[in-house]
């Protein structure tokens, strides 16, 4: 049973079970991972902002790094407009980040593995831009739907595209960190099954995939929290500055 | 985007024939969904809190600060350097005033000692000189005296070799006469 790749993604409740209108509201062991990747962000967070040296402490520094580097990310792509929503993204690539390099650690669970959460994460990134874009520019921000300088008999068509590719943004956006994540752990759990199923004679070389693929993993764990972070400002731009 | 999506499902497919036992993807059970949304919310809302309120501004609070620091030393020491250039250039002048000075006292130390021996000099040769003009007249006064004196002895010699050979005395006075007439003579032929 252990062996199947797809049995670390179960979801089973922890503790006593508890039911608001008939809702299964448990805490399970996802949100135990959830709780730890906070807890783990807090510590680190702490470590890092507990000194205030000129020349920072290696926490310090990281953590200097971490806020220089979306700090970057979040002006580069969306501009001077997008400052208040610093916190946000920064909180959201710091528990994206987490939530992947907890699920890295063996026996434990992988949050953003399930389409659930990364879906909730993009829908309230979604509808926030959404509503973000119309508080801001009121009905013309539909205006993203027709970019500038089509011909207007192509215009029906682009709108149709256009609207099809807004509307599906935040299933783009939650199936890629999803995806990325279960494909990744399902590798890792089949050739780890593969060393033990061909045992000393040939188990070797899914062993050496195994090394590798974990070095993938975690490239992969950091790539998916920079891109999933980097899309949501792109998103944001889009709702502050339109320019299209 | 697709390509990927396409690889998981087959993936997934293939995986969920092989592994029978255990079917499906759990990620689609939706059982515990809106637990883990539940709980997503709550602790994605606490740590976003905690981030918002506590860290970044710490962690923005420390870059500025040490931002702030650099520039303060940076123009600090701008300060300190335009102060050494400035005393630097005090020094310089000063350096060269007192080279000026030591000229002034050095030329005007070689003209007084030259002065000095200038009138140390001249002193010197007016001593000189009187002293030769004083020797110059005692000598006249030497050969004066002198010459007055041979007289008086010649005339001295002469009366006593008159009296001894003629045994009388002759007038006095015209010895004299004489004798200051010969004298007289000598010196011109001097």
């Amino acid at each position: 049973m252990a062996t199947n790749p797809m049995h670390q993604f179960n979801v089973y409740k922890i503790g006593p079970e508890i039911k608001i209108n008939g809702i299964d509201l448990s805490f399970t062991n996802a949100s135990l991972f959830m709780l730890i990747s906070a807890i783990s962000i807090s510590i680190f967070l702490l470590l890092g902002t507990k000194d205030k040296k000129i020349i920072p402490g290696k926490f310090q520094l990281l953590s200097e790094m971490l806020y220089n580097f979306i700090s970057k990310m979040i002006s580069d792509t969306a501009g001077k407009k997008a400052k208040p929503y610093f916190p946000f993204i920064f909180s959201l690539f710091i528990f994206v980040l987490f939530c992947n390099m907890v699920g890295m650690l063996p026996y434990s669970f992988t949050v953003t593995s399930h389409i659930i959460v990364t879906l909730a994460f993009a829908m309230f990134i979604f509808i926030g831009v959404t509503i973000l874009g119309f508080i801001i520019h009121g009905f013309k921000y539909l205006k993203i739907f027709v970019p500038s300088g089509v011909p207007v008999v192509l215009l029906p068509i682009i709108m149709v595209i256009e609207i099809i590719s807004y509307l599906s943004r935040p299933v783009s956006l939650s199936v890629r960190l999803f995806a990325n994540m279960m494909a990744g752990h399902t590798m890792l759990k089949v050739f780890g099954g593969f060393v033990i199923s061909l045992g000393l004679v040939a188990g070797w070389l899914p062993l050496t995939f195994s090394v590798a693929l974990t070095g993938l993993e975690i490239l992969v764990a950091f790539l998916q929290a920079y891109v999933f972070a980097i899309l949501t400002c792109i998103y944001l731009n889009d709702a502050l500055n339109l320019h299209h | 985007m697709i390509k990927i999506i396409s690889l998981t499902t087959s993936l997934l497919l293939t995986l969920n024939t092989v592994f029978a036992a255990e079917a499906g993807m759990p990620q689609l059970d939706p059982t515990y969904w809106a637990s883990q949304v539940f709980w997503l919310t709550i602790i994605f809302s606490a740590i976003y809190f905690l981030i918002a309120k506590i860290f970044v501004p710490k962690i923005k609070g420390n870059i500025d600060a040490r931002e702030s620091q650099i520039r303060k030393d940076i123009e600090e020491a701008n300060s300190l350097k335009e102060e050494a250039d400035r005393k630097l250039q005090k020094y310089n002048s000063l350096i060269d005033e007192a080279k000026l000075e030591a000229r002034k006292i050095l030329s005007e130390g070689r003209k007084k000692i030259n002065e000095d021996i200038q009138s140390k000099k001249e002193q010197v040769e007016k001593d000189i000189q009187k002293e030769t003009l004083e020797a110059t007249k005692e000598i006249e006064k030497f050969k004066i005296n002198s010459l007055s004196k041979v007289n008086i002895i010649s005339e001295e010699i002469i009366s006593e070799i008159i009296q001894d050979i003629f045994k009388e005395d002759l007038n006095k006075s015209s010895i004299k006469a004489t004798v200051s007439e010969v004298m007289k003579e000598r010196r011109n032929q001097i």
